[in-house]
């Protein structure tokens, strides 16, 4: 077994170093494009000449940059949330949007801007969405657990649609009686960052640096618990515990996803299927590594949701959808008996 | 063998009906009309019971009260009453056929494909006729459960539904990155019947829904003794002599045509094929037709009620029924997943 680990480590490096090449190539394209041609000169200038007058440095500032810092962090967060999901319930299906995290932060989000109960500051956004996405997929597992079969794949994901799907309908009719609520939310719901602030980013960093730190501090006792739960009691790990710290992690990532840039699916499901080798085996670098992925992938859809059909923006989560149901597919003729 | 059963004699026709299932049916089409009939008094006009006897009966009503009535009110009804029954009857054959209890048109991908057709021909030409509309869905409809049946030709009942939802999903965010590289103006008809209303319900739309029932349902109920036939395993069914592969075919065929139906008249309705069959199974034992005609009643039921209920409650505003049906069939559904939780048919 330790030559095969020794050889994993060696190949987690390569992989990570790839991977990061990956994230800064495409973070450099995507502050380059748009519809300004802001010229190379521009970038030395923003770090030793600053000037409040250049438009380049402005567009550079506070267009482009909150909206590639946003697409990178909900990026590593669904990613992170996706491998988490997978480890713990040991489902390569596993993903926020399936699983009705999405939907369930949705829903809170919708709720807490349509009926503003209590006047709620925007740092608590992200908390609020992860409260609704831990709630929804607590409904979700909780219906999954009873009966034989518990907590079988299928199982968990049909509970995730039909949870999901009335999560959705709940958040339409809301929107259908609330007009002012629609027009803040119409194009967040579709998955969608342009326009994204440095309040809405400085407000979900508390809950994404939670979420990540977390994840990294659990990985090692979902290592245990990748080996079999009775295994796992032996080896001294809390099997239930474990599993609700993972859990509750992954839903303040995709809370802090949702509440940056929208409900967006399938980043969770390819950037761990990306590599294989690292199913079912959790370790902080495989975490750093799916992170980094999801960071990556979610940059490429964005960079294309935002240049293919120059100047019209598509939705970033249907190009996600796009590309992801094909590997959802993939992966269901593959794992599924 | 004929105990509990009635016997219907014409000539040398003969029909068996338990008489429970029977009894359960009748008191299905009575719960009907009477929510029916209630449907038709409650509105943002309230029309009391007596008014709507003489509008039916005696043709004679005040010329405002009929025109509520004769062209808002009762083509809507008929056409939520429609659509049910076609996505319930789609919904029952595809689950009996495929022997699965989570096989539903309308979940696993052709309800997106038809709207996905459609929407993309009303883009292109907003002024289509609307006769024109299900014979579009009809192939989106078809080539996305083409798609399911390929992509998961051979695997288990269990990989062709998840199949189902990969396309569904892969096909609704086509839909989406349709819509919005789409121009406003060509956008708001799109929508308005995307989200599956019943508002814009005339008796031209009635009269196709009418008609791709009659047809399509025919064939399905024609066709439902190779169906029964063909439950009872491959062997059996060849034996007793029912071809193998044309009435499978042209039976799902229909189901999809069903679906692609009831898509182009009122948009897209979900959980009614999904639940109106198993709510059909907690009735008394009966045959495959019994159990149809008993699916169809309830799925025009489920959205008969939906739709006034979206209409009534939050009146001035109406809630799309596509919306309120979610509302109201999510629930059941997760209920019934819960009640039927060790019958091991429905999620394996």
């Amino acid at each position: 077994m330790t030559p095969v680990q020794g050889a994993g480590g060696g190949a987690h490096k390569a992989s990570l170093t790839l991977a990061l090449g990956f994230v800064a190539v495409l973070f450099g394209l995507h502050v380059l494009q748009g519809p300004r041609n802001v010229p190379l000169e521009t970038f030395p200038a923003l770090l030793f000449d600053r000037s409040p007058a250049s438009f380049d440095q402005f567009v550079i500032l506070h267009l482009r940059l909150p909206r590639i810092l946003a697409v990178v962090m909900a990026g590593a967060c669904l990613g992170a949330a996706g491998f988490l999901l997978q480890t713990a319930m040991r489902n390569r299906l596993g993903e926020p949007h399936i699983l009705g995290l999405n939907a369930g932060a949705s829903l809170a989000v919708v709720v807490l801007t349509a009926f503003p109960l209590i006047p709620l500051p925007v740092a608590a956004k992200p908390f609020a969405a992860s409260l609704g996405a831990f709630l929804l997929f607590g409904a979700v597992l909780a219906l999954s657990a009873g009966g034989r079969d518990r907590f079988s794949p299928v199982r968990v994901i049909f509970f995730g649609i039909a949870l999901s799907a009335m999560a959705n309908a709940l958040v339409s009719a809301i929107l259908i009686l609330d007009e002012d609520t629609l027009e803040q939310l119409r194009f967040w719901l579709l998955g969608d960052s342009a326009g994204v602030q440095m309040s809405a980013i400085a407000a979900a960093a508390p809950t994404v640096v939670i979420g990540l730190v977390g994840a990294a501090l659990v990985m090692p006792r979902l290592a245990a618990l990748s080996l079999g739960d009775n295994l796992a009691r032996g080896l001294g790990a809390s099997v239930k515990r474990t599993r609700l710290i993972a859990l509750l992690m992954a839903a303040l990532l995709s809370g802090s996803a949702v509440s940056l840039i929208g409900p967006i699916g399938f980043v969770g499901l390819v950037a761990p299927a990306l590599w294989p080798r690292l199913h079912n085996k959790p370790s902080v670098a495989a975490l750093l590594l799916v992170t980094l992925s999801g960071a990556g992938l979610l940059l490429a859809a964005d960079s294309l949701a935002a240049g293919i059909l120059a100047p019209r923006e598509l939705p970033t989560g249907a190009l996600t959808g796009l590309v992801g149901a094909p590997v959802f597919i993939w992966l269901v003729l593959r794992t599924l008996r | 063998m004929s105990a509990g059963m009635l016997v219907f004699r014409l000539g040398d026709l003969s029909v068996r009906m338990r008489w429970k299932a029977l009894l359960a049916n009748t008191g299905l089409a009575a719960l009907l009309l009477v929510l029916a009939g209630w449907a038709l008094t409650v509105g943002s006009r309230a029309i009391d019971v007596q008014s709507v006897v003489r509008w039916m009966v005696f043709h004679d009503l005040g010329a405002t009260d009929a025109l509520i009535l004769g062209d808002f009110r009762a083509p809507r009804i008929c056409l939520a009453m429609l659509a049910g029954a076609m996505l319930a009857l789609a919904g029952a054959v595809t689950q009996y056929q495929t022997r699965n209890g989570l096989a539903d048109p309308s979940l696993l991908g052709v309800r997106e494909g038809a709207s996905l057709f459609i929407v993309a021909l009303l883009l292109v030409s907003p002024a289509m006729p609307l006769a024109l509309r299900p014979v579009v869905g009809l192939a989106g409809g078809l080539a996305a459960g083409l798609a399911v049946a390929l992509v998961s030709r051979g695997a288990s009942p269990l990989k062709f539904v998840m199949t189902g939802f990969g396309i569904s999903w892969c096909l609704s965010s086509m839909l989406v990155i349709l819509l919005a590289s789409a121009d406003l103006t060509s956008l708001q008809s799109a929508l308005l019947w995307l989200a599956g209303s019943l508002q814009a319900a005339d008796w031209q739309s009635v009269r196709i829904a009418a008609v791709i029932l009659v047809f399509a349902g025919s064939v399905i109920f024609w066709l439902a003794r190779h169906t029964e036939l063909d439950d009872m395993g491959e062997a059996v069914a060849t034996v007793l002599g029912t071809a193998r592969s044309g009435p499978r075919r042209s039976t799902l065929m229909c189901a999809v045509l069903l679906v692609a139906g009831s898509v182009s008249v009122v948009g897209g309705l979900g959980f009614v094929g999904l639940i109106a069959p198993h709510i059909a199974r907690f009735l008394p034992r009966q045959s495959l037709r019994g159990q149809l005609v008993a699916s169809m009643m309830i799925g025009a039921l489920l959205v008969l009620a939906a739709d006034t209920l979206g209409r009534t409650i939050f009146a001035p505003v109406t809630l799309p029924a596509g919306i309120s049906l979610a509302a109201i069939g999510a629930p059941l559904l997760v209920l019934l997943l819960w009640l039927r939780r060790d019958r091991t048919e429905d999620l394996r």
